[in-house]
């Protein structure tokens, strides 16, 4: 009796450390959870936070231009008088003519890297692809301004102005004098920044494709250029897409490199030689000195077109990359 | 499930599995088991891939609770208390019921921290105290010889056998009254599975054990009960010695004498 | 079919061995060569300008390298100094970003991993957070002007510090959630089956199994915001002096390099270049040692 009776005593005693422990346990894990629930919630926040001031801060520009803001070409601070139909042009320009370079050539590096590179070879290739990628944008620009600009403008561009001065159209693209810096040369700089990107993504895509498939197509006697271009290319066309649209958007909403080159010039040339702006550059150059409310809040204005721009090309990219996921089976 | 007259008086259940149904998602892995796993005696749970075996064993600590879509339903008394009740402290409910798994599973730090871990959860000890724990709980798992002047290194560092013992010895460091072997042996060599049976043998003097296996010559070696498991159903429970030189079931025969499986 | 008789090697009656099917397979071989040779050139074109910069870099920056970079103030126009005061104020703001950011990246990382692992708010989270990766970072500075600097009434280095941190976030959150994602599930039962409660297992075990990672992409971080202009310009400003004060306007290597390139003074223009150097040495080396932290296992 006098056992059990100790037995019982010694068990609740240690039950009751036990629950204590058990308490602060319970404690510290719903405390941890909530912590990192809380991080998780501020990163929602933190996209909200972004929405809400961009549109707070754009609302005496809208509410005085209204639509008009987005189809007005003039920028004229002593007037007042501001428009975004320059900065939206030249940043659509500018990208297109990015991506017009870097995708085929972010494409024929992919395939070089899974079909063609010796395996040595791959991962110091893989490594200064992504050094170019590591790059700060901000030495893109330096680098374009002084050595790429100078050498476009002596090398280059007179070469293309005769080369299409005959041809009726494409030469008022191509259209004189000489600049260095401009719309095409700021194109060319966001080409080579975007590069990397393209090229990791549409690499990691190609890597998807299962060997068995690839291996049946070589079964069949085909050539590397007909696995690449009837199996690899069709079976992995979402992701490749969903890697161009992230580079697009890279390409839409960087600031520094293009700063640089592009002249600066809130008008739009028919021509891509001329010198333009895009709302980036617009933003970076501009926003320090701009004195009055509307000002402050056209430039304001321009940063909440591009980031809604931006918004959708990521978010499209990151959803055609996510069903690629999906059938790789990730 | 058919079950001949076992001579049970006086054993004492350590749990009883009633009526458990398991769920992933809405597919019924386990139908409706029914089955006692008897105090400091060795059941083991065999049957084809895919039986429900593992199933069972991981409803036991309610490891399943780790993944969302995953449900149990029915009862698993273990002394007196339902452990598919909700509000069971699963923290509490693991510390007194260990797993040791497949493949071995150090964690990513010295060996004497490995042990002294999962003690220093529950117990305030001294540093000679833990010493003598830690000592304890390795000479209890066979590796204490082998290890005792290399408490410091990693316990990556160890073979596939070491490890695994090292994961038995810190499972029974933190003295829990049941241990679960899931296919303790399977990535293993035959010398280390040699090592881990006999280990296995003399915990029983201590613990209740549960142990998955694919090899029915261990299960006839390690354990005294044995629950034959086919398609989610427990098709047979009976003594060791009765199912594999007589059993009831024709898919039980089957099964051990390799027609299927 | 005649003509495969003559032909020892030929696979007797078979389409393949056919005039038609001979001139079919040497077009398609040219294909072939054509298609890989595109890809041969385009690699050469890509790396190519890593070379052009890189060398440029080295060309232009080193011959301005001197001590006097490292212990003079940014000059004014037409004479010698250096950029003490602009390294100084990016190794505050960066290390202020990252000691900022990198707590709140981890903990959304391992919610997105541990706790949230395919639930709808970590799917809407981890979007999100891909979203803010790659959002302009010009963007975040204007974010931040709006909300620390107008409301301060003046520039600041902590407001350039606050940018920094949101660009810092989402790198780690992405790095974390991939590390903690490698932590094999079995480590985690392993855990559980010992009674350990969730946030013992996470911080002492899932953190321990994912360190080299995780440090890997607080490096990458650093890296990422190291070089950052367009958030800074418009938050911490510049300054030409030597400042500690979080709450004034402080200089930064990247502003410095983008005022001094765009100025018309042959000093300046040197004095950016140099920066740029530094700057691009620095990201690149953090580059290289992130990686080289990585272990095999997680590489890909």
């Amino acid at each position: 009796m006098v056992d059990a009776a100790m037995t019982g005593v010694i068990s609740a005693g240690m039950d009751s450390a036990k629950l204590k422990r058990m308490r602060r346990f319970r404690a510290g894990d719903a405390t941890f959870r909530g912590l990192t629930l809380g991080a998780a919630l501020l990163v929602l926040l933190l996209l909200g936070g972004v929405i809400i001031s961009l549109i707070h801060g754009s609302i005496p520009a809208l509410s005085t231009y209204g639509f008009g803001f987005l189809t007005t070409q003039s920028w004229n601070p002593v007037t007042e008088k501001f428009g975004a139909m320059a900065p939206i042009y030249g940043t659509i320009v500018t990208s297109f003519i990015a991506l017009l370079i870097a995708v085929p050539v972010g494409i024929g590096i992919a395939i070089f890297l899974t079909e063609l590179c010796p395996p040595w070879l791959k991962r110091p290739i893989g490594v200064a692809i992504e050094l170019l990628a590591g790059i700060p944008s901000i030495i893109y620009g330096i680098w374009g301004l002084f050595v790429f600009a100078p050498f476009f403008q002596t090398n280059i561009q007179p070469y293309l102005i005769s080369f299409f001065e005959p041809i009726p159209i494409l030469n008022s693209f191509f259209a004189g004098p000489p600049y260095g810096i401009g719309i095409l040369t700021a194109g060319f700089i966001l080409a080579i920044m975007v590069l990397p990107f393209i090229t990791s993504i549409t690499r990691d895509v190609f890597d998807t494709v299962p060997a068995v498939l690839k291996e049946a197509t070589y079964g069949l006697g085909c050539t590397t250029s007909e696995v690449v271009t009837k199996v690899v290319l069709p079976y992995t066309r979402v992701g490749v897409i969903g890697g161009v649209m992230l580079g697009l958007g890279r390409a839409l909403g960087e600031t520094m490199a293009v700063t640089f080159v592009i002249g600066n010039a809130h008008k739009i040339s028919a021509s891509i030689m001329a010198p333009g702006t895009t709302i980036s550059a617009s933003i970076a150059n501009e926003f320090t000195e701009a004195v009055g409310d509307l000002y402050t809040s056209s430039l304001i204005a321009l940063g909440l077109i591009l980031f809604v721009i931006t918004f959708f090309v990521l978010a499209a990219a990151r959803l055609l990359l996510m069903r690629m996921n999906v059938k790789a089976g990730n | 499930m058919t079950q001949t007259a076992m001579n049970t008086a006086g054993m004492a259940e350590k749990i009883s599995i009633r009526n458990l149904k398991f769920f992933y998602g809405d597919n019924l892995a386990l139908k409706t088991i029914n089955l006692p796993l008897y105090e400091k005696k060795v059941t083991a749970f065999i049957g084809p891939s895919g039986c429900g075996k593992s199933t069972l064993l991981r409803v036991l600590n309610r490891m399943y609770d780790l993944y969302p879509r995953q449900h149990a339903e029915g009862e698993v008394m273990f002394d007196g208390q339902n452990v598919l009740d909700p509000n069971q402290d699963r923290n509490m409910l693991r510390a007194r019921v260990g797993m040791v798994f497949q493949k071995p599973t150090p964690f990513p730090m010295s060996i004497y921290e490995n042990i002294a871990f999962g003690i220093r959860l529950y117990e305030n000890l001294s540093r000679s105290e833990m010493d003598g724990r830690v000592e304890a709980a390795l000479t209890r798992g066979a590796l204490w010889k082998e290890v005792k002047d290399k408490l410091n290194s990693s316990g990556l560092s160890l073979s596939g056998g070491q490890q695994q013992r090292l994961c038995i010895a810190r499972t029974i460091a933190v003295r829990p009254e049941v241990v679960l072997l899931d296919e303790p042996c399977s990535a293993l060599d035959p010398i280390s599975t040699a090592k881990i049976e006999e280990l296995i043998d003399e915990l029983t003097t201590e613990y209740t054990i549960a142990i998955v296996t694919h090899n029915m010559q261990q299960a006839a070696r390690v354990s005294d009960y044995t629950a034959f498991m086919y398609l989610g159903e427990l098709i047979e429970f009976d003594e060791t010695t009765k199912i594999f030189t007589s059993p009831s079931d024709k898919r039980t025969q089957d099964y051990i004498t390799g027609r299927f499986g | 079919m005649a003509s495969t008789l003559g032909n020892p090697t030929s696979l007797g009656n078979s389409a393949v061995s056919s005039p038609t099917a001979q001139a079919i397979y040497r077009r398609r071989r040219r294909g072939n060569t054509v298609l890989l040779s595109l890809s041969i050139g385009a690699t050469i074109f890509g790396l190519a300008w890593l070379v052009l910069i890189l060398g440029a870099l080295l060309y232009q920056g080193f011959s301005g390298l001197s001590l006097a970079v490292f212990t003079e103030m940014t000059p004014p126009p037409g004479s010698s100094g250096g950029l003490l005061n602009a390294i100084w104020g990016s190794l505050i703001m960066t290390f202020g970003g990252v000691i900022i950011g990198t707590p709140v990246g981890i903990l959304a990382g391992t919610y997105l991993s541990e706790y949230g692992r395919g639930n709808k708010l970590s799917t809407v989270v981890r979007f999100i957070n891909d979203i803010l990766l790659a959002a302009p970072s010009i963007v975040i500075g204007l974010f931040v002007y709006e909300v620390v600097v107008v409301r301060m009434g003046h520039f600041s280095a902590f407001a350039g510090m606050a940018a920094l941190a949101i660009l810092v976030i989402p790198v780690v959150v992405r790095t974390t959630e991939d590390m903690l994602n490698l932590v094999p599930n079995q480590l985690r039962e392993a855990a559980a089956a010992l009674g350990l409660p969730r946030s013992i297992m996470i911080r002492h075990v899932a953190y321990k199994a994912a360190m080299s990672g995780i440090v890997t992409g607080v490096l990458l971080a650093i890296a990422r915001v190291s070089g950052e202009t367009a958030p800074l310009l418009f938050t911490a400003l510049n300054n030409q002096f030597w400042s500690a004060d979080l709450n004034a306007p402080m200089s930064s290597l990247p502003v410095t390099i983008f005022q001094f390139a765009l100025s018309p003074y042959p000093d300046w223009q040197k004095l950016a270049w140099t920066g740029a150097l530094l700057i691009t040495f620095t990201v690149l080396a953090l580059n290289i040692v992130a990686r080289a932290f990585l272990s095999p296992k997680a590489q890909k």
